[in-house]
């Protein structure tokens, strides 16, 4: 618990330096955000150009632009969209839902068929399923996530229309609250497979490379001596230790989740962040995309921590911390 | 000084056997020569602008009067994108992965060596860049400052250098307090002399293998900051060519088909050179 | 008498290696029988082919031979003629066997009272209440001080030797008819291992399960065994009562295995040990 609430307290520090960080990235970035806002009509009139630098304070000192932007995401207030001019924060609000859902199904499905996939190959290792897994995990390493997006729209949405192509809800969807999340369910297939099969390949790997490694353990040798069924062998006393390192990866590639989340949402018109975020790069929209980045990271912030409550919980030599 | 001579010679040389005989790696370096080679002289066996109309849009492969790859939305020739837009992907790479190295190795060479207090700043430091997205970081550097091929590498290699500052930092920490550096100490090396010269080539091997597999991951960065049209818009790349193409692929599978099968193939050489490559300096996980 | 466990011209071979080539011994109630030799001479394949647990878990195959085993009921069964199913029955249950490293043996995720109730609940058909009566009473037999505390302790938080009580009180849980101790006492302090195998001499005096002990301390052997089979090269080199072998060791093998064990004084007038001798033994 106490260690638990150092990482907090850590935490927020680490969120306070991304902060930093990327406000001065910004503030660094050449052109004038009062040009961006005054628009392509509003760009020649010097008058109203001076009146939007009043207004955000863009003449102040860099320390007190810095000081109040970070007071006021405190304060859960990201500024104003210079393309959507509304706030910033209902912006986000409303997209990192579906970001959050987007991603957390990637994770489960690669996480639970990867385990399921490592355990059964680790137990026929010599079987062409188990050298198959190590092609899947080269090959779905090694595709574009974009690329198995498309490749699996022409696959099951445009040849068997069996999936819709791209968005979140059927537009002309009508119906009860279980039925709108059945339409959400479907719409949600094709981009949660994309991002899911290339970690699913990933995890297969891993989690049978570590399944075959406890498989060999003395531990497992005493269950057997036990008398215990294999199955209970193999789900009982071996699975708990192997699923020890894919939880650890998987917590650290959080990161990359949320990337790749940016991509598939752009092919799948999926409405959540990444979307937001492609959106509004092109109208150099200041404002949001430091949100998104923020937000981004406070996501990975708490991924990293809930990984190491369930880690916690799975190994008990960390709870008392220890090293061994 | 002569305990610290890194393992050039016959382990070297024995890795490099185990790695000449692992088919899946040599396919992988086939694989990548070919690519290699394409984006080098493609040009010259196959003359067509890539830039230029050709023919009606959308005309798929086999069809009446159309290229061997078909043509994309415009009636551009893809076999000529494919045969010209690796040079981008490349060279971003390249340059990508040479700053990776340059800040993650020095940073996690530092932090490993000093520990304490230094080991404390640096990390709490690479922490801060693990913790952002690494594409929406990137995309958000392309955007404010300019999109020019210039730009997206140095985005890459900034969003990228964490993991091979922690590698780096793990393996000085395992090979520091080994006899053979306090040996280079014992007999009065600098801190420079022992990190660059004593232990940075006996780290060498795991770091081969991950900045291998970087170039790959690298490869797939710059082509997802083309997909969503980051970068010098003059700039022919695969990612870009899927990206411009994306409003009318389902009819024509052909244009974001073959320039992914690109990306792929050099991706997937690069995983299979770095799988070789771990295989062979470390016989024991083969097959993991 | 009829033995409780007959080993007959067992062979256990991984791949290409011959590991165990034509193995006998009898072993008989009440008695403590060790088998010894260097690593490497066969003598834990031939403790984990008893278990059947060379087929699973590593790539031996039993080829040939018969290991004969008298169940509590009377009738007699061919432990390598036995389908996995009827096998799991009689592991951890009529025999059972602890190993040599305590250290790795107990699953490092789940509490050690947890891990020898297990067996109890699985081989007696306990409720979850009674068998943690039952891992308190076989705590206080193997003599764990604070039971109650341990139970709920995880392995990395015992000693080796708690810890290898631990794995005693989980072979004995279910009250075995044999027990094979592989190298019990190898990974642990010397002081430790005295405390082991005194142990294991009141159980095996308090329960009356015949004991099968591997090792390749002649020391241990000296302080438990009734009988004694010494194993070279995967072939029983000789077999016989423990004081003729310590009083009369007839192989060369033997005679350099006894050699081995520094006596008192033995070091006198040396700096360090002498080196032991190797003994080239042709079969």
């Amino acid at each position: 618990m106490k260690q638990i609430a150092a990482r907090i307290a850590w935490s927020v520090g680490l969120i306070l330096a991304v902060i930093v960080m990327c406000f001065s990235l910004v503030h660094l970035a050449p052109g004038d955000a009062a040009l961006v806002i005054a628009g392509d009509s509003g760009a020649g009139d010097p008058e109203l150009i001076e009146q939007i630098r009043e207004d955000l304070g863009l003449d102040d000192p860099y320390l007190v632009q810095l000081s109040r932007y970070v007071g006021d995401v405190a304060s859960g207030d990201f500024g104003t969209s210079y393309r959507f001019n509304e706030p910033v924060t209902s912006l986000i609000g409303d997209r990192i839902w579906p970001t959050i859902l987007l991603v957390t199904t990637a994770l489960l499905f690669a996480i639970v068929i990867g385990v399921l996939v490592g355990v059964f190959t680790a137990r026929r290792p010599e079987s062409p399923v188990s050298h198959g897994v190590t092609v899947f995990s080269l090959v779905g390493y090694s595709m574009p996530v974009f690329w198995t997006g498309y490749l699996l729209i022409i696959g099951f949405a445009s040849n068997v229309r069996w999936f819709p192509v791209a968005g979140m809800r059927d537009v002309r969807f009508e119906g009860n609250r279980f039925e709108e999340w059945l339409d959400i369910a479907h719409h949600l297939v094709l981009p949660a497979l994309t991002l899911g099969l290339i970690y699913l390949a990933q995890y297969s790997r891993l989690s049978r490379a570590s399944m075959l490694e406890v498989l060999q353990s003395d531990y497992v040798r005493t269950a057997r001596a036990k008398g215990l069924a294999e199955r209970k062998v193999v789900y009982k006393h071996a699975l708990r230790n192997a699923v020890i390192p894919v939880i650890t990866i998987a917590g650290l590639q959080f990161g990359a989740l949320l990337s790749g989340a940016l991509l598939v949402e752009t092919v799948f018109n999926w409405p959540g962040l990444g979307r937001l975020a492609a959106d509004s790069v092109f109208q150099r929209d200041a404002p949001v995309l430091l949100g998104v980045l923020i937000c981004s990271a406070v996501l990975v912030v708490v991924i990293n921590i809930l990984t190491d409550v369930v880690y916690r919980m799975i190994d008990p030599r960390i709870r008392v911390g220890g090293s061994s | 000084m002569a305990a610290a001579q890194p393992e050039l010679g016959s382990p070297g040389r024995q890795a490099l056997r185990m790695f000449l005989r692992n088919r899946a790696a040599v396919f992988g370096l086939v694989l990548l020569s070919g690519i290699v080679l394409m984006t080098l002289f493609g040009s010259f066996f196959y003359d067509q602008d890539p830039t230029r109309i050709i023919a009606r849009p959308l005309q798929g492969p086999g069809e009446d009067g159309a290229p061997a790859f078909g043509t994309d939305y415009l009636g551009r020739d893809v076999l000529a994108g494919v045969v010209n837009g690796g040079s981008t992907s490349l060279t971003v790479a390249l340059v990508a992965v040479f700053l990776v190295v340059v800040i993650g190795v020095t940073i996690g060479a530092l932090a490993g060596y000093y520990g304490g207090w230094i080991d404390t700043l640096l990390m709490r430091f690479t922490e801060v860049f693990q913790v952002l997205p690494a594409l929406l970081f990137a995309m958000v550097i392309v955007a404010l400052f300019e999109p020019s091929t210039r730009t997206v590498a140095i985005a890459i290699g900034l969003a990228s250098w964490p993991g091979t500052a922690r590698l780096t930092r793990a393996e000085f920490l395992r090979l520091k307090n080994l006899e053979f550096v306090k040996a280079a100490r014992a007999v009065g090396a600098s801190d420079f002399r022992i990190i660059w010269r004593v232990i940075f080539p006996n780290a060498l091997p795991p770091l081969i293998v991950s900045i291998t597999l970087i170039m790959g991951a690298a490869i797939l960065f710059e082509s997802g900051l083309a997909f969503l049209g980051l970068g010098d818009p003059n700039a022919q790349s695969w990612g870009q060519m899927i990206g411009l193409n994306r409003q009318t692929f389902l009819n024509g599978w052909w244009t974001v088909t073959f320039p992914g099968l690109a990306i792929f193939s050099t991706v997937l050489s690069f995983s299979l050179i770095g799988d070789g490559l771990q295989d062979a300096f470390n016989p024991k996980l083969r097959g993991r | 008498m009829e033995p409780l466990l007959s080993v007959r011209d067992l062979t256990v071979t991984f791949g290409s290696f011959t590991a165990v080539d034509g193995v006998s011994f009898d072993l008989h109630e009440g008695q403590t029988l060790a088998v010894v030799g260097e690593s490497g001479s066969g003598k834990s394949v031939t403790a984990l082919s008893i278990m059947r647990l060379v087929e699973l878990g590593t790539r031996g195959k039993i080829e040939n031979g018969e290991i004969l085993f008298r169940q509590p009921g009377g009738e007699v069964i061919d432990l390598v003629q036995q389908r996995e199913d009827d096998m799991r029955k009689i592991r951890g249950n009529a025999i059972s066997m602890i190993f040599q490293e305590p250290l790795t043996s107990l699953n490092p995720v789940y509490p050690v009272g947890d891990q020898v109730a297990e067996a109890v609940m699985l081989h007696q058909g306990l409720e979850k209440a009674e068998a943690a009566e039952r891992v308190l009473e076989m705590f206080r037999l193997v003599r764990i001080p604070e039971p109650e505390k341990r139970m709920v302790q995880y392995p990395h938080e015992m000693s080796g030797g708690m810890r290898q009580r631990v794995m005693i009180a989980m072979a004995l849980s279910c009250d075995p008819k044999v027990l094979i101790a592989d190298e019990p006492t190898t990974a642990l302090d010397v002081t430790i291992q005295a405390q082991i195998l005194g142990l294991m001499r009141d159980l095996r005096e308090q329960t009356g399960a015949a004991v099968l002990i591997i090792t390749h301390d002649m020391g241990v052997v000296a302080e438990v065994a009734d009988d004694v089979v010494v194993m070279n090269r995967a072939k029983v080199v000789e077999h016989g009562p423990a004081v003729d072998i310590f009083e009369n060791p007839a192989e060369p093998y033997t005679q350099a295995l006894l050699a081995s064990v520094p006596r008192l004084g033995s070091m006198q007038g040396r700096s360090e040990p002498a080196p032991f001798e190797l003994v080239e033994y042709d079969s």
